[in-house]
């Protein structure tokens, strides 16, 4: 299943998505051209359901998804990519979860308090929840799984979801085992835990939706989490699918729990099949697979034409942008930034890339997201004024068609990565754009991850472009604040803004989703306004499920994973 | 004999220590770490420097190679840092799908290639020549992405002959014979690729050898005491013809380990092709190491093989 997230990025997902950087895909898009809208799930309707090829009719008790290879690290607290986080999501069960619109819904937990100073988490756990053996989940469950995160040998990719815990540092510092527990969590009686943190932030409700692991099975000695690793291909949870086979790089097989505490699945067997951008078409239209992502909006048309599948699409919680390197004289001349922005035609680079499926991006936000907001400047395409800005800064220009500032050329080198489309067409657009402005732009493509140490960790560039794929909570100081303006920070750019700073402590400090929201769209008009980055372009996703599958409904926030005990296969005429 | 082989294994030991240096070197060479391979929001610059230590990536050259040379004496190779496993486990959950696959493809190319060669060779210029010339040229130049995906159109998709992709029917539970049915029906498609691309340099190769020995004088003397054609092609001819051959032959021994990173992508094949390529780009060292230490130790053994079976092929070479 290809999904944007680069298969060699780290890639942090819980019950839906969290966020990470990645490149823009290339296969990206769907047929329709209808605009993109605020939470708009489209759906195409299969037409012709009796086309649906016998072996899929014979499949009765087994569930086919088609899914990019899953790393095999089969534990909520180390799972890598997100086929991982799938085959995760359906063997453990997290404290809580979430609903379509992003927002947390009891899992496990059947209800939390969280403090006045919203520093204290107080989850309740619904008795009665039956790990695979048969043991019930307790509270000393959650402790343990959470503290194994704090363990000083853990080197999986969860250690933020635990750093704001109380007591972690001494825990985690302590190498010869005299600290024995983490202060900030406590188990109050069997069916109550409660965690203490050092500081009041709200996106912190979504580090407690990791998978749950059973104390009994997992248990270890401080430091020695290598055990936890041993058991990656015997994973046991509380969830409604165990796992039943794993072959590297070709199937995960996943067998019904029968006991699920949210009642029985209805399908037996699962098997989370490999497959890939060049035979995906094929495996799901000769109905070997029901459930797959499509890319391309041609292939998007060839699964509409089989029939026999629905489509939803839907804008995918993440963006495509330009970095420029804000410790540059030229960018630090916010009219600069701005002139670039209006005079690059973004909407016809979407257009003929994503064939209508795409859209301007303007602001560091997903329109999926609550925190999303269309009052902001839509920096139409218009050189005009483009030039205008320029000459303002003190860009003349001269005979030869080019910009000059104090005898110095403008030239901008870019530096962007190799083996994408995306970048193949960005590339001509930007070149010609600019090069009407005035501006030379010389391209210098490279190795992503080449790219990558660049940017973060030397930050020697002048001009780059990735993407963000965003977490559900829209909170943005991962990426903008201050304090990730440091080599190995996100906010590479060096764009620090005293407005921004206080919005953003804000808007983490504030508990109350109205009143986010209103800070949220104060930052992103900043944002919109003063431009860390120049924002390019949101994208579709677009998942085919077969009509004889019923309950499938995968939207932004939600993976085919999600309530899988409800889904179910049903006879096709 | 025996003497000999044994101070060739002895020699390697050094020959490989420089090798993992050497690839060793180059690796961390080569600009980010495993690290900073995560651009992720969630992941401070704080939390990196902790991975960091953690995996040793921020001590110089010298001490990181102590580390994994610690690894390699306790067995495991270490520990992948992407898959978070022991690299040996890594390896060997993906190698022999691709040994399984190379070596179909390798016994196929040389049980048509010698014979084709043969023929080609003792028929010079004939109309069999030209059409296995043309055919090999086709093969040799033909993309495996391509043709790989032609294949699945034609015998998967129009004519369902063929399964689409995998190694086996999804959520398969057969085993011995069963299992290697279904196996071999899998795996047709892209042994046909495979094949095909690797053909044409062995037949070429048989049919140059095979070229140059019937000139010479020995067939000619062959020939003239009235033995039967065959006997002088297959009994005297083939014989020497086939002593280059030999060599590539042991050469390709890695090979068969390396995996095809194209065609096992086309056929989603789980083979260890897609997984050196993703360790680059993760920039996995220790899983970088394991495989390419691998293939250099089956490197030099392939040598040696082909150094021993020429001994046993030519009498007149005489190893020492």
């Amino acid at each position: 299943m290809k999904k944007i997230l680069s298969v060699f990025l780290g890639i942090l997902i819980m019950v839906g998505t969290f966020s990470s950087c990645s490149k823009p895909s290339s296969n990206q898009g769907s047929s329709d051209n209808k605009s993109l809208n605020k939470s708009q799930i489209e759906i195409i309707q299969a037409t012709n359901p009796e086309k649906l090829p016998q072996v899929a009719r014979d499949r009765k008790d087994t569930l086919i998804v088609g899914t990019t290879a899953p790393n095999g690290t089969f534990n909520p607290i180390y799972s890598g990519s997100l086929y991982d986080s799938w085959v995760c999501s359906l063997i453990f069960d997290g404290l809580i979860s979430n609903d379509a619109e992003g927002n947390p819904i009891p899992n496990v937990a059947e209800k939390w308090d969280i403090s006045e100073d919203g520093k204290t988490y107080t989850f309740y756990i619904k008795k009665g929840i039956k790990f695979h053996d048969g043991k019930e989940l307790t509270a000393e469950d959650v402790a343990f799984t959470f503290t194994a995160i704090c363990d000083p040998n853990y080197d999986g990719p969860r250690t933020d979801a635990v750093m704001y815990l109380e007591g972690y540092e001494e825990y985690n510092k302590d190498k010869e085992n005299k600290v024995k527990e983490v202060k900030g969590i406590k188990v109050i009686d069997p069916y109550t835990i409660q965690f203490t943190l050092t500081e009041a932030q709200a996106p912190a409700i979504w580090n407690f939706g990791y998978g749950i692991l059973p104390k009994h099975y997992y248990v270890f000695e401080k430091g020695n989490i290598k055990k936890l690793k041993d058991l990656f291909l015997k994973p046991m949870g509380s969830g409604a699918y165990t796992l039943k086979n794993y072959k590297p790089g070709a199937e995960v097989v996943f067998e019904k729990n029968p006991n699920y505490w949210k009642g029985e699945p209805k399908i037996k067997t699962i098997v989370m099949k490999v497959t890939n951008a060049n035979t995906v078409v094929q495996e799901l239209t000769s109905g070997n697979v029901d459930i797959d992502a499509v890319g391309k909006p041609e292939m998007v048309e060839l699964i509409k034409q089989a029939g026999f599948f629905n489509i939803y699409s839907y804008p995918s919680n993440s963006y495509g942008y330009i970095g420029l390197n804000l410790r540059d004289e030229r960018f630090k001349d916010k009219r600069v930034r701005q002139a670039l922005m209006y005079g690059l035609d973004r909407k016809g680079f979407i257009n003929a890339y994503y064939k209508g499926n795409g859209q301007v991006c303007n602001a560091p936000v997903s329109p999926v997201s609550w925190a999303y907001t269309d009052e902001i400047n839509q920096y139409e395409y218009n050189p005009d004024l483009a030039n205008k800005l320029l000459d303002e800064a003190g860009w003349v220009k001269k005979e030869d068609g080019f910009r000059y500032k104090d005898g110095k050329k403008f030239i901008i080198h870019w530096m962007t990565y190799t083996g994408s489309k995306y970048v193949e067409s960005l590339i001509p657009i930007v070149k010609d754009n600019w090069g009407k402005l005035g501006i030379e732009v010389v391209p210098e493509l490279m190795e992503f991850g080449t790219l990558v140490e660049k940017v973060y960790d030397k930050r020697e560039f002048e001009m780059y472009n990735m993407a963000w794929s965003l977490s559900i909570d829209p909170d943005p100081s991962g990426i903008f604040s201050k304090a990730q303006d440091v080599p190995g920070g996100n906010n590479s750019v060096g764009w620090v803004n005293e407005e921004s700073e206080k919005l953003m402590k804000q808007g983490l400090t504030e508990f109350n989703q109205e009143k986010r929201k209103e800070i949220y769209k104060q930052w992103n008009k900043l944002a919109n306004e003063e431009l860390p980055y120049l924002f390019l372009s949101y994208n579709k996703d677009n998942v085919a499920v077969s009509c004889r599958v019923k309950g499938v409904n995968p939207s932004p926030y939600i993976d085919w994973t999600y309530d899988i005990q409800n889904v179910e296969i049903v006879d096709v005429k | 004999m025996r003497q000999y082989i044994t101070r060739r294994l002895l020699e390697m030991i050094p020959v490989l220590i420089g090798i993992s240096i050497l690839i060793f070197v180059i690796f961390q060479l080569a600009p980010g770490d495993a690290v900073s391979a995560i651009v992720d929001p969630k992941t401070s610059a704080e939390t990196k420097a902790k991975l960091r230590e953690q995996l040793h990536l921020n001590e110089p050259i010298l001490v990181q190679y102590k580390y994994w040379v610690m690894d390699i004496l306790k067995g495991q190779w270490g520990e992948s840092f992407y898959y978070k496993q022991p690299v040996s486990r890594v390896i060997n959950s993906f190698i022999w799908n691709s040994f399984y696959l190379s070596l179909a493809s390798f016994l196929l190319s040389a049980i048509l290639s010698i014979p084709i060669g043969v023929l080609s060779a003792t028929k010079q210029y004939s109309k069999f020549d030209y059409i296995f010339t043309i055919f090999a040229l086709i093969g040799i130049s033909m993309p495996s992405f391509f043709f790989g995906l032609l294949l699945i159109k034609w015998f998967a998709v129009d004519l369902k002959l063929f399964p689409v992709s995998g190694m086996t029917n999804p959520g398969s539970t057969a085993t011995g014979f069963a299992l290697f049915k279904e196996v071999m029906h899998h795996m047709a498609l892209p042994l046909i690729v495979l094949t095909l691309g690797s053909l044409a340099g062995l037949m070429r190769y048989t049919r140059s050898s095979m070229l140059e020995v019937i000139r010479q004088d020995y067939i000619r003397t062959a020939r003239a005491k009235g033995l039967r054609e065959k006997v002088v092609i297959y009994k005297h001819a083939l014989r020497n013809a086939l002593i280059p051959v030999v060599t590539i032959f042991g050469m390709s021994l890695p090979g068969l380990f390396s995996g095809a990173i194209i065609t096992e992508q086309i056929f989603n094949w789980p083979g260890i092709g897609p997984i050196e390529l993703q360790a680059v780009n993760t920039r996995d060292y220790p899983l970088l190491m394991g495989i390419n230490m691998l293939l250099a130790l089956l490197t030099l053994l392939g040598n040696l093989i082909a150094d021993v079976t020429y001994a046993l092929v030519d009498p007149r070479i005489r190893l020492k």
